[in-house]
């Protein structure tokens, strides 16, 4: 089987570090570059958590790109559950491995123009504010004939924000970005809160993923440890959502998921509800729909689909 | 002579073309090269004509980038005079250069980093809408850094719009382009419809412009005998302004001009997106972030845009425009 290709545009972050590193181990995919944002962290350190990450899972070989320093418009924020560093209280060793010269948006329009040309397109995943994918598309809007489709973490459609009433945090922090992203006509898949809150990482599975996956145990129980929220009252129950790991979960196993198709409206001019997303689930605004929004996942066959692909760490050889 | 290193951003457009070829022909000026976004007519229309305008200043040295197609958010909109669209080789001599290959964004974010490693910040003419400066300066903070100033002609102030009522048209056509640059740190000097409109030019001056300045001058007259730019309900008398012309005039010969400090800033929703304020009277309690060019010599100004168009006369450059 050919492997999809992808590019991961991310802002580690605990989940997405949960996210490469269980791409890192799946073999149907290949991962062309990984592709830092400012989000959850400022850049510097969203850079330097993605090659640190790279070197826990021993693949130095994906070249990390640093992308834009900020959002399109609004003053940065940052999240509020990933620590100082970004990683909670897990220290890595210092990266050997550097960033590379060129920029994420360079190589975001560089790749996907090759792309577009050679008619292999690229899947690009998307964990974090989409700034840099925005921009791109701004720069050089023909990229988007080298998508093949965006699978994006962000948005809160049924379910309330997580960073205001009505924002969830990866559309908060650029939601000019994620206008510009869901008006390209690329088709996308949507994982929004609506998604990710049925996927509760308890303090039961923490333990589990501690005793199977190999070499990386230690840091990995030690990031999903710090990833509980400890809110029974939102979440119904300890534990973190599992947001930006359901991107890799969607590609790799999608029969854990369903969708609904609407068009997706993004604000981005009142304050209010600054990075509210909007779901026309009935047809009311005339224009067609633009997204594949998951609306139901089996959460215990995600967190199985988990544990499998991780357990891979344990394993001898490593993809 | 310590000479000013600058991009013009632009989207030629007529008066575009009259600034273009005062920088180039003028020894204060080291023009590094040329970006050009969409804005008056199409990109493709912007670039031909911009690679049409260094093509008859004889300047084939200075690079052409092509940039941005559109605004960054909000729908596209063109000029009140995009029915020009691509320059005519009646309008402008055949014998254009070709476009260079790098993207213009990628063009301002490099010239602006190495000059910012080299401590020798660069000033950036805006006389398009600033869809490519702000995507150039969301990239990295060292392009902020190695810039100088934004010269930027935009926005209007109590002159009011000339493409909506409240709105100048390089704002209007891409105001969040617009906040990110005003809001980048940069030093910016705003070049608004208030002091253009001081300043206007009538045939007698575009003739002058045809008499004296050889395929330069020709190109000229022939662009802005195109339609006619006089307003007299609004300007109580003939003429019309050469708008993106006074960024030029301004590094070469600012004692034309006269400023003020003030917070600049722009709406970007709603009915009045593209209104630009100016806080002169620090109501807003901010810091300000602009030199607002508030007036202008009028006969200075006309008069060193012939001086300057003139010396297109003196030297062998381009093609000869037909009729010029």
């Amino acid at each position: 089987m050919t492997p999809i290709p992808i590019i991961v545009d991310c802002d580690p972050g605990i989940d997405d570090t949960i996210a490469l590193l269980t791409a890192f181990v799946s073999p149907e995919l290949e991962i062309l570059g990984i592709t830092a944002v400012c989000g959850n962290q400022p850049l510097e350190h969203t850079v330097r958590n993605a090659l640190q990450v790279c070197e826990l899972g021993q693949r130095t070989d994906i070249p990390v790109h640093a992308g834009c320093f900020r959002p399109m418009l609004r003053e940065p924020i940052h999240g509020q559950f990933h620590g100082k560093t970004g990683l909670g209280n897990t220290v890595l060793p210092d990266p050997v491995k550097r960033v590379e010269d060129k920029s994420a948006v360079d190589f975001l329009i560089d790749t996907l123009t090759a792309a577009a040309a050679s008619r292999k397109r690229v899947t690009i995943c998307c964990l974090g504010p989409m700034t840099n994918v925005a921009v791109a598309l701004r720069m050089t809007p023909r990229i988007a004939e080298g998508i093949e489709r965006i699978v994006m973490m962000g948005g809160a459609y049924r379910e309330s924000g997580n960073r205001t009433m009505t924002a969830e945090f990866n559309v908060l922090a650029d939601p000019h970005a994620a206008h510009v992203v869901f008006s390209s006509g690329i088709p996308i898949v949507a994982l929004a809160l609506d998604a990710t809150h049925q996927v509760m990482l308890k303090p039961g599975h923490v333990a589990q993923f501690s005793n199977v996956s190999g070499r990386i145990s230690g840091t990995l129980a030690e990031l999903m440890a710090f990833w509980d929220r400890n809110d029974v009252r939102r979440y119904g129950s300890r534990g973190g959502p599992l947001h930006d790991p359901l991107v890799i979960a969607y590609l790799l196993a999608p029969h854990l998921f369903e969708t609904e198709r609407a068009r997706v409206f993004v604000e981005h001019e009142s304050e209010l509800c600054m990075g509210q997303t909007i779901a026309d689930w009935y047809g009311k605004s005339g224009l067609e729909p633009n997204a594949d929004i998951v609306t139901k996942v089996d959460a215990e066959g995600v967190i199985g689909f988990f544990l499998d692909r991780l357990s891979r760490y344990a394993e001898k050889a490593v993809a | 002579m310590n000479r000013h290193r600058i991009i013009i951003d632009a989207d030629p457009g007529v008066d575009d073309a009259a600034a273009i070829l005062m920088a180039l022909v003028s020894p204060e000026i080291d023009m590094l090269g040329l970006s050009v976004v969409a804005g008056n007519v199409p990109l493709r229309d912007t670039v031909t004509n911009a690679c049409k305008i260094v093509g008859i200043s004889g300047r084939a040295d200075v690079p052409v980038h092509a940039g941005a197609q559109g605004p960054l958010v909000r729908e596209q909109v063109f000029g009140k005079y995009a029915g020009i669209g691509s320059f005519s080789d009646e309008l402008v001599a055949r014998g254009g250069i070709a476009p260079a290959e790098e993207h213009a964004v990628r063009f301002i974010a490099r010239s602006a980093r190495d000059a910012a490693e080299t401590g020798e910040p660069i000033t950036i003419c805006a006389i398009g809408p600033m869809t490519n400066i702000a995507l150039a300066l969301i990239q990295h903070p060292d392009v902020a850094r190695g810039i100088r100033q934004i010269v930027s002609m935009g926005g209007a102030f109590t002159a009011l719009g000339h493409r909506t009522p409240w709105a100048e048209f390089n704002i209007y056509a891409d105001p969040h382009a617009a906040e990110i640059v005003y809001r980048s740190g940069v030093p910016i000097v705003v070049m608004p419809l208030d002091m253009t409109f001081q300043a206007l030019f009538t045939t007698e001056h575009y003739r002058a412009f045809r008499d004296r300045g050889g395929a330069g001058g020709g190109a000229l007259y022939n662009l802005f005998s195109t339609f006619d730019r006089s307003d007299v309900a609004r300007f109580g008398r003939p003429g019309g302004p050469i708008h993106d012309a006074t960024t030029i005039a301004w590094l070469i010969r600012p004692e034309l001009f006269t400023s003020r400090e003030a917070t600049v800033g722009t709406q970007i929703t709603g009915l009045t997106m593209g209104y630009t304020y100016a806080d002169f009277h620090q109501k807003m309690d901010r810091i300000p972030n602009a030199t607002v060019v508030t007036d202008v010599d009028e006969i200075g100004f006309i008069n060193l845009l012939i001086e300057r168009i003139s010396l297109y006369g003196k030297a062998a450059s381009g093609p000869k425009t037909p009729g010029g």
